[in-house]
């Protein structure tokens, strides 16, 4: 084995962190996909119809039970497959697609129990007060019930996000060319020296990461409940 | 003006009510009394369609319709002509006393918001409230927040309140702030129909107090008929039960 070139963790982060920026993209696609499928999903949850209800339990029951590097490959083998049936080719796609599709199934399932526990946490009879008020449904939703659901979501959102992105480096098994990608790639062209320096690197990468996600929803999370926290001068 | 004939109310295979009627003038002070279980609430939570009764029919002034088959606007215009007030206050976690009470007005009834908040003001005013506009539900105490919620409840000026069981949950010493409160509110003539177990209150406020038991109207009359003559052998167990050295009623 080679000498520890601790030098080399600064050339391998210099080498991947142009490609930082595809991790960051298939995150924020997933993510957005993958939460507006959870919205689905929760609202069928809540909504106790049978067949709606009995669809989204399964759905999440069975994508929380495979592991993102088996659903990773089923997708990367099976959607092809499943499209061609109805005549669309996406053999020629971006590995990305792949990623995405995978990993909004996964964080949908997620996302669904965070804003099912979300929604189950508020009194539902600040929902009846609304309706009394005058309120509609949708405008009690979106105006007392939405806005405290959010609040209460967020630390669980931000280690589903955390986990996604940890993840989501796992991407690089059907090559798509992201930071964990391009880090593998160099340990390649290095015919394997170096690996620990580019490991390194890459730990930092998301480490940084890490911090800056928790950094912002700490914030956010701040300024959603400003003004609502028990004063110590309240009667 | 309100009138409900024949409601019958079901969870399940348990039969809450079965087949009430209640007929509300304007200026009504309704109290209804009743041993848990009774339906008093089932019955309050049905009048503006919390609860969706399997049978019966409404007749809120030139709105007539059966519970069963209410279209959403039926159920939005009563919803808009009652208010409620709740035994847990209900208040908005996320809105200040004062956007407790503007909501309703501004975002359901289009209100103007510089109308809406005025009126809000007054409301809260009305309450004994002047000096918490701005402050969170988690801020006040229990007899402040229910003061709310009844500032929330009267400042659409709906044409009958609703409480339901409105001092059941505050500490004892808080309870009397409501009940002044409501008080006040029947002075002024508006028409309540309230389920409590404050006897007092039914004793001095109502105009008729309702006694329920197993799902139906058992007896009703005068605060001073059913208290001190009442008839059936289930309001006189209850009375017995509930009223003590307190209560100079004799029966």
């Amino acid at each position: 084995m080679r000498p520890f070139h601790p030098q080399l963790i600064l050339t391998a982060l210099s080498k991947t962190l142009p490609y930082l920026w595809v991790t960051i993209a298939v995150m924020i696609a997933t993510v957005v996909i993958g939460s507006l499928i959870g919205l689905l999903l929760t609202r069928a949850n809540i909504r106790r119809r049978l067949i709606g209800r009995s669809i989204a339990q399964i759905y999440i029951y069975v994508t929380r039970c495979i592991p993102s590097i088996v659903l990773l490959f089923i997708v990367y083998y099976g959607l092809p497959e499943l499209l061609l049936a109805f005549g669309i080719n996406i053999n020629n796609a971006s590995r990305a697609v792949f990623v995405i599709t995978t990993f909004s199934i996964l964080f949908s399932a997620n996302m669904a129990e965070v804003f099912r526990s979300a929604y189950e946490a508020i009194d539902p009879g600040q929902r009846e007060a609304a309706l009394c008020a005058g309120l509609s449904e949708w405008q009690t939703f979106h105006r007392i019930l939405l806005p405290q659901c959010t609040v209460i979501a967020l630390p669980n959102f931000t280690n589903a996000l955390v986990n996604l992105m940890k993840e989501g480096s796992l991407a690089y098994t059907i090559g798509l060319l992201d930071i964990m990608g391009k880090g593998q790639v160099m340990i390649g062209q290095n015919n394997g020296s170096f690996a620990l320096e580019t490991y390194l690197a890459l730990a930092i990468v998301y480490w940084c990461m890490t911090l800056l996600i928790e950094k912002v929803f700490a914030t956010l999370e701040k300024h959603l409940t400003r003004g609502q926290k028990i004063l110590s001068d309240a009667p | 003006m309100l009138e409900i004939n024949n409601v019958h109310k079901s969870f399940g295979k348990n039969q809450i009510l079965k087949g009430v009627d209640l007929n509300v003038e304007k200026g009504d002070i309704i109290v209804i009394l009743g041993p848990s279980g009774s339906g008093k609430t089932t019955l309050l939570r049905c009048i503006n369609f919390l609860e969706r009764a399997e049978e019966g029919t409404i007749n809120f002034d030139e709105i007539h319709t059966s519970f069963k088959g209410a279209s959403k606007q039926d159920i939005s215009r009563i919803r808009k002509r009652t208010g409620f007030v709740f035994q847990n206050y209900n208040l908005f976690a996320n809105k200040t006393a004062l956007q407790n009470v503007t909501e309703g007005l501004i975002v359901g009834r289009k209100i103007p918001k510089d109308e809406a908040i005025r009126r809000g003001k007054q409301a809260l005013d009305k309450v004994g409230l002047s000096d918490r506009y701005d402050y969170y539900p988690s801020q006040l105490s229990g007899g402040q927040q229910q003061r709310v919620g009844i500032a929330r409840a009267i400042a659409a000026e709906p044409d009958v309140i609703l409480f339901d069981e409105p001092t059941s949950a505050l500490d004892p010493e808080l309870v009397g702030e409501v009940l002044g409160v409501m008080k006040s509110l029947a002075k002024e003539g508006a028409t309540m129909i309230v389920v409590t177990h404050e006897m007092g209150f039914a004793q001095d406020v109502a105009n008729e107090v309702v006694f329920m038991d197993g799902g139906v109207i058992v007896e009703k009359g005068t605060p001073s008929e059913l208290f001190s003559r009442p008839k059936d052998e289930r309001t006189i167990q209850f009375l017995k039960r509930i009223i003590r050295e307190d209560f100079d009623y004799s029966i």
